[in-house]
Protein backbone atom coordinates (compact mmCIF):
# COMPACT_ATOMS: atom_id res chain seq x y z
CA UNK A 1 0.00 0.00 0.00
CA UNK A 2 1.67 3.20 -1.10
CA UNK A 3 0.55 5.89 1.21
CA UNK A 4 0.41 9.66 -0.67
CA UNK A 5 2.47 12.04 0.74
CA UNK A 6 1.67 15.90 1.00
CA UNK A 7 4.48 18.82 0.84
CA UNK A 8 4.28 20.39 4.22
CA UNK A 9 4.93 23.98 2.67
CA UNK A 10 2.22 22.98 0.18
CA UNK A 11 -0.18 23.05 3.23
CA UNK A 12 -1.80 25.11 5.50
CA UNK A 13 -3.22 25.35 9.62
CA UNK A 14 -6.46 25.72 8.19
CA UNK A 15 -6.51 22.45 6.36
CA UNK A 16 -5.16 20.45 9.03
CA UNK A 17 -7.64 17.13 10.16
CA UNK A 18 -7.09 16.81 13.67
CA UNK A 19 -6.98 12.92 15.27
CA UNK A 20 -10.20 12.33 17.34
CA UNK A 21 -7.54 11.41 20.33
CA UNK A 22 -6.08 14.77 20.21
CA UNK A 23 -8.85 16.50 21.80
CA UNK A 24 -7.62 19.66 24.12
CA UNK A 25 -5.81 22.65 23.04
CA UNK A 26 -3.18 21.30 25.84
CA UNK A 27 -2.70 18.11 23.18
CA UNK A 28 -2.04 20.77 19.90
CA UNK A 29 0.45 22.49 22.30
CA UNK A 30 1.90 18.71 22.72
CA UNK A 31 2.00 18.35 18.88
CA UNK A 32 3.91 21.48 18.07
CA UNK A 33 6.92 20.68 20.99
CA UNK A 34 6.71 16.81 19.72
CA UNK A 35 7.00 18.09 16.39
CA UNK A 36 10.16 20.70 17.44
CA UNK A 37 11.59 18.48 19.54
CA UNK A 38 11.59 15.51 16.62
CA UNK A 39 12.89 18.56 13.97
CA UNK A 40 15.81 18.79 16.69
CA UNK A 41 16.49 14.85 17.09
CA UNK A 42 16.39 14.44 13.19
CA UNK A 43 18.70 17.25 12.56
CA UNK A 44 21.40 16.74 15.28
CA UNK A 45 20.83 13.00 13.55
CA UNK A 46 21.82 14.23 10.11
CA UNK A 47 24.71 16.69 11.75
CA UNK A 48 26.01 13.59 12.97
CA UNK A 49 25.47 11.18 9.51
CA UNK A 50 27.41 13.71 8.17
CA UNK A 51 30.06 13.74 10.47
CA UNK A 52 30.44 10.27 9.96
CA UNK A 53 28.62 8.55 12.13
CA UNK A 54 26.54 5.93 11.51
CA UNK A 55 24.46 5.45 14.23
CA UNK A 56 20.72 6.50 13.43
CA UNK A 57 18.78 7.27 16.58
CA UNK A 58 15.12 8.26 15.38
CA UNK A 59 13.04 9.59 17.99
CA UNK A 60 9.77 7.53 18.97
CA UNK A 61 6.55 9.57 18.23
CA UNK A 62 3.63 9.51 20.30
CA UNK A 63 0.37 7.94 18.91
CA UNK A 64 -1.41 11.36 18.83
CA UNK A 65 1.52 12.69 16.63
CA UNK A 66 1.28 9.78 14.06
CA UNK A 67 -2.22 9.91 13.81
CA UNK A 68 -1.68 13.61 13.08
CA UNK A 69 0.88 13.16 10.64
CA UNK A 70 -1.12 9.95 9.24
CA UNK A 71 -4.41 11.72 8.64
CA UNK A 72 -2.59 14.82 7.13
CA UNK A 73 -0.50 12.76 5.04
CA UNK A 74 2.81 14.41 6.25
CA UNK A 75 6.10 12.83 6.84
CA UNK A 76 9.09 14.76 8.50
CA UNK A 77 11.75 13.67 6.64
CA UNK A 78 13.02 16.69 5.10
CA UNK A 79 14.00 19.70 7.08
CA UNK A 80 12.35 22.60 5.77
CA UNK A 81 8.91 20.80 5.69
CA UNK A 82 9.47 19.93 9.42
CA UNK A 83 10.06 23.88 9.70
CA UNK A 84 7.05 24.76 7.71
CA UNK A 85 4.45 22.00 9.96
CA UNK A 86 5.86 23.59 12.81
CA UNK A 87 5.14 26.85 12.02
CA UNK A 88 1.85 25.72 10.64
CA UNK A 89 1.15 23.87 13.79
CA UNK A 90 1.94 26.87 15.87
CA UNK A 91 -0.52 29.21 13.78
CA UNK A 92 -2.86 26.03 14.29
CA UNK A 93 -2.18 26.53 18.12
CA UNK A 94 -3.42 29.87 18.22
CA UNK A 95 -6.35 30.26 15.94
CA UNK A 96 -7.91 26.78 16.60
CA UNK A 97 -11.47 27.07 18.06
CA UNK A 98 -12.09 26.35 21.67
CA UNK A 99 -14.83 24.69 23.30
CA UNK A 100 -15.21 25.15 26.90
CA UNK A 101 -16.76 22.12 28.66
CA UNK A 102 -17.75 21.64 32.34
CA UNK A 103 -19.14 18.73 33.62
CA UNK A 104 -19.84 17.18 37.11
CA UNK A 105 -17.59 14.11 37.01
CA UNK A 106 -14.00 13.83 36.01
CA UNK A 107 -14.14 12.83 31.57
CA UNK A 108 -12.97 9.80 30.88
CA UNK A 109 -10.61 9.55 27.41
CA UNK A 110 -12.93 7.89 25.69
CA UNK A 111 -15.88 10.34 26.17
CA UNK A 112 -13.61 13.07 25.57
CA UNK A 113 -13.15 11.48 22.34
CA UNK A 114 -16.40 10.69 21.42
CA UNK A 115 -17.17 14.03 22.14
CA UNK A 116 -14.42 15.83 20.26
CA UNK A 117 -15.79 13.54 16.97
CA UNK A 118 -19.09 15.10 17.36
CA UNK A 119 -17.49 18.47 17.83
CA UNK A 120 -15.37 18.18 14.74
CA UNK A 121 -18.36 16.72 12.80
CA UNK A 122 -21.08 19.10 13.87
CA UNK A 123 -19.15 22.58 14.74
CA UNK A 124 -15.96 23.10 13.38
CA UNK A 125 -13.11 20.71 11.74
CA UNK A 126 -10.74 21.89 13.86
CA UNK A 127 -12.39 22.59 17.48
CA UNK A 128 -10.57 21.56 20.72
CA UNK A 129 -12.37 21.09 24.15
CA UNK A 130 -10.61 22.48 27.19
CA UNK A 131 -12.33 20.70 29.96
CA UNK A 132 -13.59 21.85 34.05
CA UNK A 133 -15.03 19.98 36.44
CA UNK A 134 -17.96 21.66 38.73
CA UNK A 135 -19.90 18.83 40.89
CA UNK A 136 -22.66 21.17 41.58
CA UNK A 137 -23.55 20.64 37.90
CA UNK A 138 -24.74 17.28 39.29
CA UNK A 139 -25.00 16.03 35.70
CA UNK A 140 -25.04 17.12 32.01
CA UNK A 141 -22.63 19.67 30.52
CA UNK A 142 -21.75 23.27 30.76
CA UNK A 143 -21.12 24.45 27.84
CA UNK A 144 -19.30 27.76 26.63
CA UNK A 145 -18.18 29.23 23.34
CA UNK A 146 -16.95 32.44 22.69
CA UNK A 147 -19.59 34.44 23.13
CA UNK A 148 -22.26 31.94 24.58
CA UNK A 149 -22.88 29.85 27.33
CA UNK A 150 -24.89 27.01 27.21
CA UNK A 151 -26.26 25.23 30.58
CA UNK A 152 -27.16 21.66 29.79
CA UNK A 153 -26.56 20.87 33.39
CA UNK A 154 -29.05 18.91 34.98
CA UNK A 155 -29.24 21.97 37.72
CA UNK A 156 -30.10 24.13 35.13
CA UNK A 157 -32.98 21.70 34.51
CA UNK A 158 -34.19 21.61 37.56
CA UNK A 159 -33.97 25.66 38.02
CA UNK A 160 -36.14 25.63 35.11
CA UNK A 161 -39.10 23.37 37.01
CA UNK A 162 -38.71 25.05 39.81
CA UNK A 163 -41.79 26.84 39.24
CA UNK A 164 -43.64 23.47 38.27
CA UNK A 165 -42.35 22.18 41.86
CA UNK A 166 -43.89 25.64 43.40
CA UNK A 167 -47.48 25.20 41.65
CA UNK A 168 -47.75 21.59 43.20
CA UNK A 169 -46.85 23.14 46.69
CA UNK A 170 -49.88 26.00 46.55
CA UNK A 171 -51.76 23.48 44.97
CA UNK A 172 -51.19 21.28 47.80
CA UNK A 173 -51.75 24.51 50.32
CA UNK A 174 -54.99 25.47 48.61
CA UNK A 175 -56.63 21.97 49.22
CA UNK A 176 -55.49 22.27 52.92
CA UNK B 1 -43.44 48.09 233.67
CA UNK B 2 -40.15 48.71 235.49
CA UNK B 3 -37.91 50.28 232.94
CA UNK B 4 -39.54 53.50 233.48
CA UNK B 5 -39.56 53.65 237.01
CA UNK B 6 -36.96 55.64 239.28
CA UNK B 7 -34.17 53.81 240.17
CA UNK B 8 -32.49 53.16 243.18
CA UNK B 9 -29.38 54.88 244.32
CA UNK B 10 -26.58 51.99 245.16
CA UNK B 11 -22.93 51.37 245.15
CA UNK B 12 -23.38 50.42 241.82
CA UNK B 13 -23.19 52.27 238.46
CA UNK B 14 -26.56 52.64 237.27
CA UNK B 15 -25.30 50.85 234.37
CA UNK B 16 -24.36 47.95 236.70
CA UNK B 17 -27.58 48.20 238.68
CA UNK B 18 -29.61 48.18 235.54
CA UNK B 19 -27.88 45.20 233.92
CA UNK B 20 -28.61 43.72 237.51
CA UNK B 21 -31.97 44.86 237.86
CA UNK B 22 -32.75 44.10 233.91
CA UNK B 23 -31.43 40.78 234.63
CA UNK B 24 -33.18 40.07 237.65
CA UNK B 25 -36.71 41.35 236.15
CA UNK B 26 -36.21 40.07 233.17
CA UNK B 27 -35.16 36.62 232.28
CA UNK B 28 -34.36 35.43 228.55
CA UNK B 29 -37.34 34.47 227.22
CA UNK B 30 -39.35 37.81 228.33
CA UNK B 31 -35.99 39.40 226.84
CA UNK B 32 -36.79 37.15 223.66
CA UNK B 33 -40.10 38.21 224.14
CA UNK B 34 -39.72 41.97 224.83
CA UNK B 35 -37.12 42.39 221.94
CA UNK B 36 -39.26 41.05 219.86
CA UNK B 37 -41.91 43.27 221.15
CA UNK B 38 -40.00 45.92 221.11
CA UNK B 39 -38.61 45.65 217.55
CA UNK B 40 -41.69 44.89 216.07
CA UNK B 41 -43.57 48.32 218.24
CA UNK B 42 -40.42 50.55 217.10
CA UNK B 43 -41.30 48.81 213.67
CA UNK B 44 -44.81 50.13 213.68
CA UNK B 45 -43.43 53.59 215.03
CA UNK B 46 -41.20 53.64 212.47
CA UNK B 47 -43.01 52.63 209.86
CA UNK B 48 -45.56 55.39 211.26
CA UNK B 49 -42.99 58.14 211.75
CA UNK B 50 -42.06 57.49 208.09
CA UNK B 51 -45.01 57.69 206.53
CA UNK B 52 -45.82 60.53 208.20
CA UNK B 53 -42.53 61.86 207.45
CA UNK B 54 -42.35 60.87 203.98
CA UNK B 55 -46.09 62.51 203.87
CA UNK B 56 -44.99 66.13 205.59
CA UNK B 57 -42.01 65.71 203.39
CA UNK B 58 -44.07 64.96 199.97
CA UNK B 59 -46.06 68.10 201.14
CA UNK B 60 -42.91 69.93 201.80
CA UNK B 61 -41.89 68.97 198.46
CA UNK B 62 -44.49 70.25 197.21
CA UNK B 63 -45.03 73.50 198.93
CA UNK B 64 -41.43 74.21 197.91
CA UNK B 65 -41.82 73.23 194.53
CA UNK B 66 -44.92 75.25 193.95
CA UNK B 67 -42.65 77.97 195.81
CA UNK B 68 -39.70 77.46 193.61
CA UNK B 69 -41.53 77.27 190.86
CA UNK B 70 -43.22 81.11 191.59
CA UNK B 71 -39.86 82.25 192.53
CA UNK B 72 -38.08 80.49 189.33
CA UNK B 73 -41.31 81.80 187.09
CA UNK B 74 -40.89 85.08 188.52
CA UNK B 75 -37.40 85.47 187.90
CA UNK B 76 -37.46 84.01 184.42
CA UNK B 77 -40.04 86.37 183.69
CA UNK B 78 -38.15 89.13 184.80
CA UNK B 79 -34.90 88.00 183.46
CA UNK B 80 -36.52 87.28 180.20
CA UNK B 81 -38.18 90.80 180.05
CA UNK B 82 -34.91 92.34 180.93
CA UNK B 83 -33.30 90.14 177.83
CA UNK B 84 -35.79 90.81 175.42
CA UNK B 85 -35.37 94.79 176.24
CA UNK B 86 -32.33 94.56 175.68
CA UNK B 87 -32.03 92.13 172.83
CA UNK B 88 -34.83 94.30 171.32
CA UNK B 89 -32.79 97.08 172.04
CA UNK B 90 -29.12 95.76 170.43
CA UNK B 91 -31.02 94.17 167.49
CA UNK B 92 -32.95 97.45 167.03
CA UNK B 93 -29.53 99.06 167.25
CA UNK B 94 -28.03 96.89 164.90
CA UNK B 95 -30.87 96.33 162.09
CA UNK B 96 -31.15 99.89 162.12
CA UNK B 97 -26.96 100.03 161.54
CA UNK B 98 -27.53 97.38 158.84
CA UNK B 99 -30.22 98.98 157.31
CA UNK B 100 -28.76 102.26 157.38
CA UNK B 101 -25.51 100.56 155.77
CA UNK B 102 -27.63 98.93 153.47
CA UNK B 103 -29.96 101.40 152.38
CA UNK B 104 -26.96 103.60 151.72
CA UNK B 105 -25.32 100.67 149.68
CA UNK B 106 -28.81 100.00 148.03
CA UNK B 107 -28.56 103.62 147.03
CA UNK B 108 -25.30 103.45 145.33
CA UNK B 109 -26.23 100.58 143.87
CA UNK B 110 -29.21 102.22 142.64
CA UNK B 111 -27.66 105.14 140.85
CA UNK B 112 -25.21 103.11 139.63
CA UNK B 113 -27.64 100.67 137.84
CA UNK B 114 -29.35 103.92 137.22
CA UNK B 115 -26.16 105.38 135.64
CA UNK B 116 -25.59 102.04 133.69
CA UNK B 117 -29.44 101.61 132.76
CA UNK B 118 -29.24 105.46 131.72
CA UNK B 119 -25.85 104.40 129.70
CA UNK B 120 -27.25 101.35 128.23
CA UNK B 121 -30.64 103.58 127.22
CA UNK B 122 -28.56 105.50 125.42
CA UNK B 123 -26.46 103.36 123.86
CA UNK B 124 -29.72 101.29 122.93
CA UNK B 125 -31.03 104.28 121.71
CA UNK B 126 -28.17 105.17 119.57
CA UNK B 127 -27.96 101.60 118.30
CA UNK B 128 -31.48 101.57 117.73
CA UNK B 129 -31.55 104.36 115.51
CA UNK B 130 -28.84 103.18 113.53
CA UNK B 131 -30.47 99.58 112.88
CA UNK B 132 -33.89 101.42 112.35
CA UNK B 133 -32.08 103.36 109.66
CA UNK B 134 -30.19 100.46 108.38
CA UNK B 135 -33.72 98.84 108.62
CA UNK B 136 -35.27 101.36 106.55
CA UNK B 137 -32.59 102.09 104.05
CA UNK B 138 -32.86 98.03 103.60
CA UNK B 139 -36.42 97.71 103.55
CA UNK B 140 -36.62 100.41 100.63
CA UNK B 141 -33.55 98.54 98.60
CA UNK B 142 -35.69 95.23 99.18
CA UNK B 143 -38.57 96.91 98.19
CA UNK B 144 -36.85 98.15 95.30
CA UNK B 145 -35.37 94.79 94.26
CA UNK B 146 -38.67 92.78 95.53
CA UNK B 147 -40.50 95.11 92.60
CA UNK B 148 -37.89 94.63 90.35
CA UNK B 149 -38.20 90.66 90.88
CA UNK B 150 -41.65 90.30 90.93
CA UNK B 151 -41.54 92.67 87.65
CA UNK B 152 -39.48 90.11 85.98
CA UNK B 153 -40.82 87.48 87.77
CA UNK B 154 -44.27 88.71 86.51
CA UNK B 155 -42.89 88.63 82.95
CA UNK B 156 -41.35 85.24 83.69
CA UNK B 157 -44.67 83.44 84.63
CA UNK B 158 -46.55 84.90 81.68
CA UNK B 159 -43.82 83.49 79.23
CA UNK B 160 -43.91 80.74 80.92
CA UNK B 161 -47.87 80.36 80.97
CA UNK B 162 -47.44 80.89 77.71
CA UNK B 163 -44.92 78.32 76.90
CA UNK B 164 -46.60 75.72 78.64
CA UNK B 165 -49.86 76.99 76.81
CA UNK B 166 -47.81 75.83 73.39
CA UNK B 167 -46.19 73.09 74.88
CA UNK B 168 -49.63 71.77 76.22
CA UNK B 169 -51.09 72.95 72.54
CA UNK B 170 -47.94 70.88 71.01
CA UNK B 171 -48.70 68.04 73.20
CA UNK B 172 -51.87 68.03 72.11
CA UNK B 173 -51.13 67.66 68.74
CA UNK B 174 -48.49 65.12 69.52
CA UNK B 175 -51.51 63.16 71.15
CA UNK B 176 -53.63 63.60 67.98
CA UNK B 177 -50.45 62.94 65.54
CA UNK B 178 -49.69 60.20 67.95
CA UNK B 179 -53.30 58.63 67.38
CA UNK B 180 -53.47 59.42 64.33
CA UNK B 181 -49.88 57.40 63.07
CA UNK B 182 -50.82 54.81 65.71
CA UNK B 183 -54.06 54.21 63.68
CA UNK B 184 -51.52 54.62 60.12
CA UNK B 185 -49.76 52.39 61.78
CA UNK B 186 -51.72 49.63 62.99
CA UNK B 187 -53.13 49.39 59.26
CA UNK B 188 -49.82 49.32 58.01
CA UNK B 189 -48.68 47.04 60.15
CA UNK B 190 -51.93 44.82 59.77
CA UNK B 191 -51.35 45.17 55.99
CA UNK B 192 -47.76 43.79 56.69
CA UNK B 193 -48.33 40.96 58.39
CA UNK B 194 -50.91 39.96 55.90
CA UNK B 195 -47.67 40.74 53.36
CA UNK B 196 -45.21 38.93 55.60
CA UNK B 197 -47.04 36.03 56.11
CA UNK B 198 -47.57 36.16 51.94
CA UNK B 199 -44.05 36.64 51.33
CA UNK B 200 -43.37 33.57 54.55
CA UNK B 201 -45.70 31.46 52.48
CA UNK B 202 -44.24 31.80 49.51
CA UNK B 203 -40.50 31.76 50.84
CA UNK B 204 -41.45 28.88 52.21
CA UNK B 205 -43.19 27.35 48.95
CA UNK B 206 -39.98 28.36 46.88
CA UNK B 207 -37.86 26.99 49.74
CA UNK B 208 -39.59 23.59 49.98
CA UNK B 209 -38.87 23.73 46.02
CA UNK B 210 -35.24 24.43 46.70
CA UNK B 211 -34.91 21.62 49.49
CA UNK B 212 -36.85 18.98 47.48
CA UNK B 213 -34.03 20.46 44.41
CA UNK B 214 -31.35 19.78 46.48
CA UNK B 215 -32.69 16.70 47.66
CA UNK B 216 -32.76 15.39 44.17
CA UNK B 217 -29.12 16.88 43.13
CA UNK B 218 -27.60 15.29 45.78
CA UNK B 219 -29.40 11.51 45.72
CA UNK B 220 -28.95 11.67 41.83
CA UNK B 221 -25.14 13.87 41.73
CA UNK B 222 -22.81 10.50 41.82
CA UNK B 223 -25.42 8.26 39.91
CA UNK B 224 -23.92 9.04 36.50
CA UNK B 225 -20.61 8.78 35.03
CA UNK B 226 -19.73 10.96 31.96
CA UNK B 227 -20.15 7.63 29.68
CA UNK B 228 -23.66 7.47 30.88
CA UNK B 229 -23.68 11.12 30.49
CA UNK B 230 -22.62 11.27 27.08
CA UNK B 231 -26.15 10.34 24.92
CA UNK B 232 -27.73 12.77 26.45
CA UNK B 233 -25.12 15.78 26.29
CA UNK B 234 -24.91 14.62 22.51
CA UNK B 235 -28.73 14.78 22.16
CA UNK B 236 -28.34 18.66 23.74
CA UNK B 237 -25.87 19.97 22.41
CA UNK B 238 -27.41 18.14 18.91
CA UNK B 239 -30.40 20.42 20.16
CA UNK B 240 -28.28 23.61 20.41
CA UNK B 241 -26.45 22.82 17.80
CA UNK B 242 -26.91 25.81 15.67
CA UNK B 243 -26.48 28.32 18.28
CA UNK B 244 -23.12 27.03 19.21
CA UNK B 245 -22.11 26.45 15.21
CA UNK B 246 -23.20 30.70 15.06
CA UNK B 247 -21.48 31.43 17.48
CA UNK B 248 -17.83 29.56 16.54
CA UNK B 249 -18.34 31.31 13.21
CA UNK B 250 -18.26 34.71 14.81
Amino acid sequence: MTKKVKSTEAVTHESFVLPFNVVTKVEVSRLVTEVERVDNAMTAEAVRKKAGSHEASLPVLSQQLNDFLSQNSLVLEDSRQRSALIKQLRQLKDTVPVLHMTFSVTADRQSLEKLAQWVRKSVHPQAVIDVGLQPGLVAGVYLRTPNHVHDLSLRKMLDGSRQILTKELEALRGTK
Amino acid sequence: MGIFQHKKQDDKSPQDQATDAVTALIDENFQTELLAFGRNYFENILHEAGALFKQDLNTTIGQVNVQLQDHVTKQLDVAVAQVNAELKNHVTKQIEGQFAAYNKEMKDAQELALKSLTDNSEQLQAEYNDLRSMLQKNVADQKVTLTNVFEENKVRIAQMKEAQDLALQSLNDSAEALKTQYAEINDTLQKNVAHQEEVLVSAFESNMGQIIEHYLLGALGDQYDLKAQLPSIIKQMEENKQAIVDDMKL
